[in-house]
């Protein structure tokens, strides 16, 4: 395991800004139940939502009682700067997820944020595909939101399961160019997976951002990868990726990640929470990322 | 308050207040300087280093449990010379004292890192890590009253700095290594590091962080057990005891200064409550003031 000084993560990748993150008493403004476990939070937390960008995420101290003890990395979902508030989109499917959706407005907890990197930003405007799978959905309404004030034309490709675990259209931003939608049973939309039809539409965008299970973004970084290599398509293709985090802000060392070196396989390890969650997909090491479990539960 | 909060460690060492952040909780102290003030802090334990870069263990590498979480980082470092040569000079800056705590697979190692930061201007002390669960033959020295004396007598030769021995609650009697190293000339004992420990998933029939699945607990869940072993080595040595297991808040700290302690650390509260030993640090002196203490030891459990 002893290895010499190679390039380190930081060097490698970059890393997140601590000096704007705020620990901040958040009131709860609303909880919308969606269809099945899936919810949307929401919080007035002022100073966090004026910081918050795309793709950045905030830890949730859910409970002050020590079970669950770590707080919960969520990407922001939408930003009311305006408001003062953060939303997030998220399913109750471990202890802390089941936890927030018992909130009530006017239940505070802690929010600290914004924490991570976050999604780029395209300087001059083209045409990007947002490429959503299941929750993975979360960080895109707020990327959204940014990239159609900037003038940019969205594609929305969002997939799941089935029909009951899509995004609701009605959190959208209006001045989505284009929405296409697949599910695997078919319940809604063209059956299939996101994967399927995926180089067709990389040759005629020139950022794509994807978010989802870490097999799904595998599946996109290799169908985009082999398109770059065919020279069909030259757009940039950024992730945001998952994985068991303890502290958010880079002293646990828990959120480990695989990251690839250039021309070398194996790259040093990065940290989810410095380097990532969004990261260049070129940037990681899939086949590692791969064999380790997404997220605490 | 009238009464000065610093603490003595011996060898002049002397914190301005017991409230310190433990080892492997927050890192080399620069995320937490670019997160809000440390200059609060009693001390700050710095990462355990060894003597070459560690790349740490591969993923996952933690897992949480009923009011605690298991680790099994495996001692990621920069290694000592970078410590050494880029972050002790900041930390010559802060006027907190750091103590960097070593680690190492061998005598030779622990020997090395030591004699490298001896000399260096912003190391306050050094703090034997003779108790890493994640690592093969890291604890080998904390089960081994022998072998952690001769540890001990090896990196006093070494070193004028303040050494401080961490030990591991993973021994029948915590109190045996105690007295070796307190014999083997070290100048203070800081218990406990984590409880070895296991997480199962039943619907993969196997243990939930790889390798033997075993890793270091934390937590408030240890609090309870951290405390009856700093109780035991208070009656057993003479040296300054270091109090870690499950503190976050002001009550947790006042036990262990009851039950013995000195100073103590601050673990895994850290990660969850970036902004607590401030909280902490202020109930303790306002404890203080109510209640008319001269020292901290007035809080000692005496009969």
């Amino acid at each position: 395991m002893i290895r010499s000084a190679v390039k380190s993560a930081s060097e490698l990748c970059g890393q997140s800004d601590l000096s704007r993150a705020v620990d901040e008493f958040a009131t709860c403004t609303s909880v919308e139940l969606l269809q099945g476990t899936l919810f949307e939070i929401r919080f007035h937390a002022p100073r966090v939502a004026a910081a918050a960008a795309p793709g950045e995420f905030a830890q949730l101290l859910v409970d002050e009682g020590q079970v669950p003890l770590l707080r919960r990395p969520f990407s922001f979902s939408r930003v009311d700067i305006s408001e003062g508030t953060v939303s997030f989109y998220l399913a109750a499917v471990g202890r802390g997820s089941s936890r927030l959706r018992l909130l009530h407005p006017g239940d505070r907890i802690r929010v600290l944020g914004p924490l991570g990197r976050g999604f780029s930003l395209p300087s001059s405007p083209g045409r990007s595909l947002l490429l959503a799978g299941g929750l993975g959905a979360a960080p895109f309404p707020l990327l959204m939101d940014q990239l159609i004030g900037r003038g940019e034309e969205v594609i929305w490709l969002n997939g799941s399961r089935s029909s009951s675990e899509l995004y609701p259209d009605h959190l959208l931003p209006s001045g989505i160019q284009s929405r296409l939608i697949r599910t695997q049973d078919g319940s809604k939309g063209d059956p299939g997976l996101v994967t399927e039809g995926l180089p067709e539409l990389m040759g005629v965008v020139q950022r794509i951002y994807a978010c989802g299970p870490n097999p799904m973004l595998a599946a996109v970084y290799r169908s985009w990868a082999s398109e770059v290599a065919a020279g069909h398509t030259a757009a940039s293709l950024e992730v945001s990726i998952e994985a068991p985090m303890g502290c958010g802000f880079g002293t646990c060392l828990g959120c480990a990640i695989p990251l690839a070196a250039e021309g070398d396989e194996s790259g040093p390890i990065g940290l989810c929470c410095r380097q990532g969650p969004v990261l260049p997909a070129q940037q990681l090491n899939w086949d590692q990322l791969l064999n380790q479990p997404a997220h605490l539960g | 308050m009238t009464m000065d909060p610093a603490v003595s460690l011996g060898r002049g060492l002397v914190l301005p207040n017991p409230v310190g952040v433990a080892s492997g909780t927050f890192g080399y102290g620069f995320e937490a300087e670019r997160m809000g003030p440390i200059a609060h802090l009693g001390a700050v334990y710095s990462k355990g280093t060894t003597l070459l870069p560690r790349e740490g263990n591969r993923p996952p590498r933690i897992s949480e449990t009923s009011a605690g979480m298991l680790n099994s980082i495996g001692l990621q470092n920069p290694g000592v010379e970078v410590v050494a040569r880029d972050y002790a000079p900041r930390w010559r800056e802060w006027s907190v004292p750091v103590v960097v705590n070593v680690a190492g697979a061998g005598i030779t190692e622990y020997v090395e890192v030591c004699e490298r930061l001896s000399d260096v201007a912003g190391v306050a002390g050094l703090e034997l890590n003779i108790s890493c669960p994640n690592i093969s033959h890291g604890m080998d020295f904390g089960t081994d009253p022998k072998r952690a004396k001769a540890l001990v007598e090896a990196v006093r030769r070494v070193t004028e700095l303040p050494l401080i021995v961490k030990l591991t609650p993973n021994v029948t009697d915590i109190t045996e290594v105690g007295r070796a190293v307190e014999d083997g000339g070290a100048d203070a004992i800081s218990a406990v590091n984590t409880y070895l420990g296991m997480k199962i998933s039943v619907k993969e029939r196997k243990p939930v962080l790889p390798g033997m699945g075993t890793a270091g607990l934390s937590g408030p869940a240890i609090k309870p057990l951290a405390l009856a072993a700093v109780a035991k080595l208070r009656r057993a040595v003479e040296l300054p005891l270091i109090g870690i297991g499950g503190i976050g808040s002001t009550e947790d700290a006042l036990e262990y200064l009851v039950a013995g302690a000195d100073a103590i650390q601050i673990g895994t509260a850290n990660f969850y409550r970036p902004g607590v030993s401030a909280e902490v640090l202020s109930g303790l002196i306002q404890f203080a003031t109510d209640n008319s203490l001269q020292s901290w030891r007035d809080l000692r459990w005496s009969d």
